[in-house]
């Protein structure tokens, strides 16, 4: 077997395309993942002094410090609340429009769909300082309707655009069948267009959903430390933390519903569903 | 009322809450910062001195210069990058590509601080390179962190997989046969991929490469957590400037600079987009 390690036995054994196919994704796997291995790593090392390359001692030890940490809880807590609010709102928002921009033909159909570039076209942080100081006047910096609106912003093109292009997909000729055997408009659509639409919009929802749990700038800006979701806290524990495992920690529970959500909708994740959202045809 | 106007009133009402949320929270304050931009703080008369003072102080001058030659790097390195990966996951049929053509998928749902400070725990000066340097007696310092290196490869490691994405699915679009077409009238390898591949995927390039300057232009992360205190990228001056200094005009200005940098690219993004709509009608 470890004849197998040196690299010229290597090279011959599998051949020169193979060879550098190996090496390759080696050199993807060391930079893409490299990282977020020795994270985890680093998250169940108790004692994790300089010269050591591997912990000298594991556990949960900095587990547990992070569940005793009163904000940090909260943090969680307040994170999830926001995320499942702004996904429940921008879909119900956002779907319909997606669906009226794909379906229908009418005048200014171009500019509303590209009324939804604007929230990628600016730069967010402009965004946010500009809002914040509408905020102010109207009372919202601080409370759970300002941090919703600005997760919003965050992902709307992508909850309008990839529904826009996953229905338009949807031949009119599946629809039309189903009207033809007797089916209401409103039946069609639950029965036929969103089942066949539904890998474009779970993705966009999964892009809400993560685009939320995610969003720290607009969030520390608005949410004036009275709302602290986990992404604002990491920059407080990654800027000023004594020991490298609570990041470590803290970024894995903050990775954890990424991992989930990936999982639960990995038949709908592909590339051709992601980069929907990036064209306007 | 006539069918047509009656689908007309759905189409509208199912698109206009959506487009008034994006005006109230986006075009509204956007259109305020603008404003504000040319006012002088004090007597809010007209005055262009906050958009000089990013052009003269010397301090901003440079921010500015080192954020456009990180976001530069960052682009023309990824794609790259991206495009050799993706003629390789789209041309290779082999386990191997098909590992690769997943495992890449992960980043993009990635937290951004996460993979920023797993990215630190390598880096850092008492970070694994530097202890796996040591095991071999060097005392490794790669000088990456509070310096653009380090900035550039995390964008890196964020748009990579990004662009190679967008990029796979433009090539995922050209037909075997194009290129077998090519192939029986005698064109090479190269020739085959100058004239055929690289015209019919240059679109999605274009798109890409659009995406990832625009959204590195005022990303904020990254060098928040890793960037130095001089220069800085655009969007943590950005920040200073509302948080720290409170110059809500200047903040303002900076933003439309920004942006104006920023649609330099939207401008090829829209054109390129609505080029493509002329011939596919």
């Amino acid at each position: 077997m470890f004849k197998m390690l040196n690299p010229r036995r290597f090279y011959h054994a599998v051949g020169r395309k193979k060879f550098w196919e190996f090496i390759l994704l080696a050199v993807f796997v060391l930079f893409f993942y490299g990282p977020m291995l020795n994270m985890v790593m680093l998250a169940f090392a108790n004692e994790y002094s300089v010269p050591h390359v591997f912990p000298e001692a594991w556990g949960f030890k900095w587990w547990k410090y992070i569940f005793q940490q009163k904000n940090l809880v909260r943090s969680m807590i307040q994170s999830f609340v926001v995320a499942l609010i702004t996904t429940g709102v921008s879909m119900v928002l956002c779907i319909p429009a997606g669906y009226s921009i794909a379906r229908f033909k009418y005048p200014g159909r171009k500019i509303f769909m590209l009324s939804f570039l604007l929230t990628n076209a600016f730069p967010k942080l402009g965004i946010f300082t500009s809002i914040a100081v509408l905020f102010y006047k109207y009372n919202l910096m601080g409370t759970y309707t300002g941090v919703v609106l600005i997760h919003m912003i965050h992902s709307m093109m992508f909850m309008v655009w990839l529904p826009a292009s996953a229905f338009r997909s949807v031949h009119r000729q599946q629809e039309e069948a189903a009207r033809d055997v007797g089916a209401g408009p409103v039946r069609t659509f639950f029965k036929v267009t969103l089942p066949m639409a539904m890998p474009g919009i779970s993705v966009a929802t999964l892009y809400t959903f993560l685009g939320s749990m995610e969003e720290a700038q607009g969030t520390m800006l608005v949410g004036t430390g009275k709302i602290q979701t986990m992404p604002v806290a990491m920059y407080g524990i990654v800027l000023d933390s004594s020991a490298v495992q609570i990041g470590a920690v803290f970024a894995i529970l903050l990775i954890i519903p990424s991992v989930l959500m990936i999982f639960a909708m990995r038949k709908y994740i592909g590339p051709e569903a992601i980069s929907g959202g990036f064209k306007m045809k | 009322m006539s069918k047509k106007a009656k689908q007309m009133l759905v189409a509208y009402g199912l698109v206009i809450p959506a487009f008034m949320v994006v005006m109230l929270t986006v075009a509204y304050p956007i259109l305020a910062a603008v404003i504000k931009s040319f006012q002088d703080p004090k007597t809010g008369e007209f005055t262009w001195a906050n958009y000089t003072y990013f052009f003269t102080d010397p301090v901003q001058l440079k921010n500015l210069l080192y954020t456009l030659y990180v976001v530069i790097m960052t682009v023309v390195i990824a794609i790259v990058v991206a495009y050799l990966l993706a003629l390789y996951l789209r041309f290779t049929k082999s386990k191997i590509a098909k590992t690769i053509g997943t495992l890449y998928l992960l980043p993009r749902f990635v937290p951004a601080m996460c993979a920023v400070y797993a990215m630190i725990t390598i880096i850092r000066d008492s970070g694994l390179i530097n202890r796996i340097g040591l095991l071999f007696g060097k005392d490794i310092h790669l000088g990456m962190m509070y310096h653009a290196s380090g900035i550039i490869t995390m964008n890196l490691w964020f748009n990579i997989p990004f662009a190679a994405l967008m990029i796979t699915a433009g090539l995922g679009a050209i037909p075997d046969s194009i290129i077998e077409g090519a192939r029986d009238v005698g064109a090479g390898k190269f020739k085959t991929f100058t004239s055929m591949i690289l015209p019919l995927s240059l679109k999605d390039v274009v798109v890409a490469s659009t995406f990832v300057f625009m959204s590195n232009v005022g990303s904020f992360t990254t060098p928040y957590l890793m960037g130095g205190t001089s220069p800085k990228m655009l969007g943590i001056a950005l920040f200073d400037q509302f948080n720290k200094y409170l110059a809500y005009n200047r903040s303002a200005a900076l933003s439309v600079i920004m942006f104006l940098i920023c649609s330099v690219s939207a401008f090829v993004y829209i054109y390129s987009n609505l080029k493509e709509k002329e011939w596919e009608k």
